[in-house]
């Protein structure tokens, strides 16, 4: 089935009298469980590619789908509600929240669910442990490594049952050896759990690990 | 109740984050509360003390009068006056928080000494029984009647107008009823100032028998009320007006409507205005800390709003975060306060002479619950406005660009 069906997708940021065309004409399909890499250099449109199907973004033309049902006309309210019932996120620089646990961080986002306080618990606890870090779960995230903090906020990510994510240069602050491991969990994840997941990445060792590469240049796919 | 309290320890761990912020934003808020506490507390103090010198310098809690006497003029007052003063004292006596009745009349008479005259306005008072109550007199000479049966305190005014001194001789003449000149010779026991110089130009008071004497009656035009307490005078009011229904129950205040209320409706509005002010510093440190606060975390709330987090979700975490700065600094702030108020300001303040008192006085700091009560309040809830509006900005930026600043 498909998730995402996106038609002539262009946006463009204004600075002043400055306008730069960061999305021109983009036509992507993203089909469930799919494990999609978006590759370009700095300024392709990559993230604002993500932040369209991420609902930060509407984009200025063009039609975006979100499991058959058009995004253009949401109000804020309804994308919130969309974003937390289907979609997480991974930032290249984890964003946790400082002051809370790495269990916390997770259990957070289950803030506005009706579940029990048990199954609230046990979720976090087996979301933790899919991810490796539950023996962290104490922890705060300045006692964490820049691996452990991205496992915990690819937790956070997952433990609302979301069923895309969305991560925007995920390995880009890791070394090389924990980028990789943190791309084999993702990998893993998807897998196992049929999470879908779409990245952007311009570490040629991370985009090997893509079942699809979607190459951006320009604001526009050129393969 | 579970993601209630999620939030609010998150709210409370953020708030010591930053601890040299948390500080300052504490620090504002409790110099702001010990600030008000303490203000509140003088004011109390201030309006207790400006009030016990009303009530113990003349009029009492509060006075009787026969019904539709006061207030109107009349050919002959005395006509208007208390029958049976005797009878109507001892049914007094019997209510609720009396602790001394004062029967006055009022007489105007002509003062004569060594070739001088000039008029006054005395009351005839029981010289004995006010001495006890009415300690707030501030003498210039001499004291009260006590129990001189021919004694005579004079306005200092009026004590210089006739050049006379204490144990001078002063001879009053008078009209009674039937108006026939009357008089009787006094001789000066006190001389009194009470900072309104108009009063003290013809003020002077002379014991009752001799007042009633002068004016050839048994009335008495007035009977003032010593209570236990100020508190005490609505439940006596209501008492005198069931076992007394022929008399009029006037409580001291609105007797003393031009000085005591007026004075301190002034120092009310006064007071008003500096707690305002405080309220503002309060609000303005507030406000700055928040904003620094919410601006650092901008990309904290970005990255809240795109995994699903509502703006009234994230705003509600910031509200409990200002609350909860609120009240733990107006705690500390209380505590400095009531530091204060036991240590240095022990003693009380030393404060000029208030409007119409003559005498300086220390106003001592009354600290209340509910002043602290009201004070915490006060700061939590200025907290709580001097952040509405930065976490209304940050949770009106995109999140596209909130993510930026992470």
């Amino acid at each position: 089935m498909t998730l995402y069906e996106i038609r002539n997708v262009s946006h463009c940021y204004s600075r002043g009298r400055h306008r730069l065309q960061a999305l021109s004409g983009v036509n992507l399909d993203v089909r469930e469980g799919e494990f999609l890499a978006i590759a370009g250099p700095s300024g392709s449109g990559k993230t604002t590619l993500l932040n369209i199907l991420g609902l930060l973004h509407s984009p200025d033309e063009g039609t975006v789908r979100f499991k058959g049902m058009s995004l253009a006309r949401l109000k804020e309210r309804e994308r919130t509600r969309l974003r937390r019932e289907h979609i997480g996120f991974i930032f290249q620089t984890f964003n946790l929240i400082p002051v809370l646990t790495a269990y916390e961080n997770v259990e957070y986002f289950l803030l506005n669910g009706t579940a029990p306080h048990a199954e609230t618990r046990q979720r976090v606890v087996n979301t933790l442990d899919a991810v490796g870090i539950s023996a962290q779960a104490g922890q705060r995230p300045n006692s964490l490594s820049g691996g452990q903090c991205q496992r915990v906020a690819i937790a956070r990510a997952l433990v609302r049952n979301t069923e895309v994510v969305l991560a925007d240069e995920p390995t880009a602050s890791l070394d090389q050896t924990t980028g990789v491991a943190v791309m084999d969990l993702m990998k893993r994840l998807n897998q196992e759990r049929g999470v879908t997941f779409i990245f952007s990445t311009h570490d040629p060792r991370i985009l090997a690990a893509a079942e699809r590469v979607l190459h951006l240049s320009d604001g526009r796919i050129t393969g | 109740m579970r993601p209630f309290a999620l939030l609010l320890k998150l709210s409370l761990r953020n708030v010591f984050r930053n601890r040299r912020r948390s500080l300052v934003a504490l620090g504002t808020i409790a110099m702001g509360a010990m600030g008000l506490f303490v203000f509140m507390g003088f004011n109390r103090g201030l309006m207790n003390q400006y009030r016990a010198n009303t009530i113990r310098a003349r009029w009492g809690h509060g006075q009787l009068f026969v019904q539709g006497y006061r207030g109107r003029a009349h050919a002959d007052p005395a006509a208007k006056w208390i029958e049976m003063p005797g009878v109507v004292l001892e049914r007094l006596r019997a209510l609720p928080g009396v602790v001394s009745l004062f029967p006055r009349v009022t007489v105007n008479a002509m003062l004569v000494a060594g070739g001088q005259a000039v008029a006054g306005q005395g009351e005839g008072i029981d010289g004995i029984a006010e001495a006890g109550f009415f300690d707030q007199l501030n003498y210039v000479e001499g004291g009260d009647l006590r129990d001189h049966p021919a004694g005579l305190m004079l306005g200092q005014g009026l004590a210089q107008g006739l050049g006379v001194h204490v144990n001078d001789e002063v001879l009053l003449l008078t009209r009674d009823r039937k108006m026939d000149i009357r008089s009787a010779k006094v001789r000066v026991t006190g001389v009194f100032h009470t900072g309104s110089q108009e009063f003290d130009s013809r003020a002077f008071r002379i014991p009752l028998a001799v007042a009633q004497a002068l004016l050839e009656t048994d009335r008495v035009e007035s009977i003032a009320v010593a209570l236990s307490g100020v508190t005490a005078w609505p439940a006596f009011a209501k008492a005198a007006r069931a076992a007394l229904p022929g008399l009029e129950a006037v409580p001291f205040d609105e007797l003393d409507k031009v000085y005591y209320r007026h004075a301190v409706d002034w120092l009310d509005a006064q007071f008003a205005f500096i707690r305002t002010i405080i309220l503002l510093v309060v609000f303005l440190g507030i406000f700055n800390a928040i904003s620094m606060t919410v601006m650092e975390r901008t990309g904290e709330i970005g990255t809240l709003r795109a995994n699903g987090s509502s703006r009234l979700e994230i705003a509600v975490g910031h509200l409990l975060e200002s609350g909860a700065l609120g009240l733990l600094g107006g705690a500390i702030g209380l505590l400095a306060g009531w530091s204060l108020s036991a240590g240095p300001l022990r003693d009380g303040i030393a404060m000029p002479p208030a409007p119409g008192i003559t005498r300086s006085f220390r106003i001592l700091i009354e600290l209340g619950f509910r002043d602290a009560l009201q004070v915490i309040l006060l700061c939590a809830a200025t907290s709580v406005a001097g952040c509405l509006l930065p976490v209304w900005r940050a949770t009106h930026i995109p999140i596209a660009e909130a993510l930026r600043h992470a």
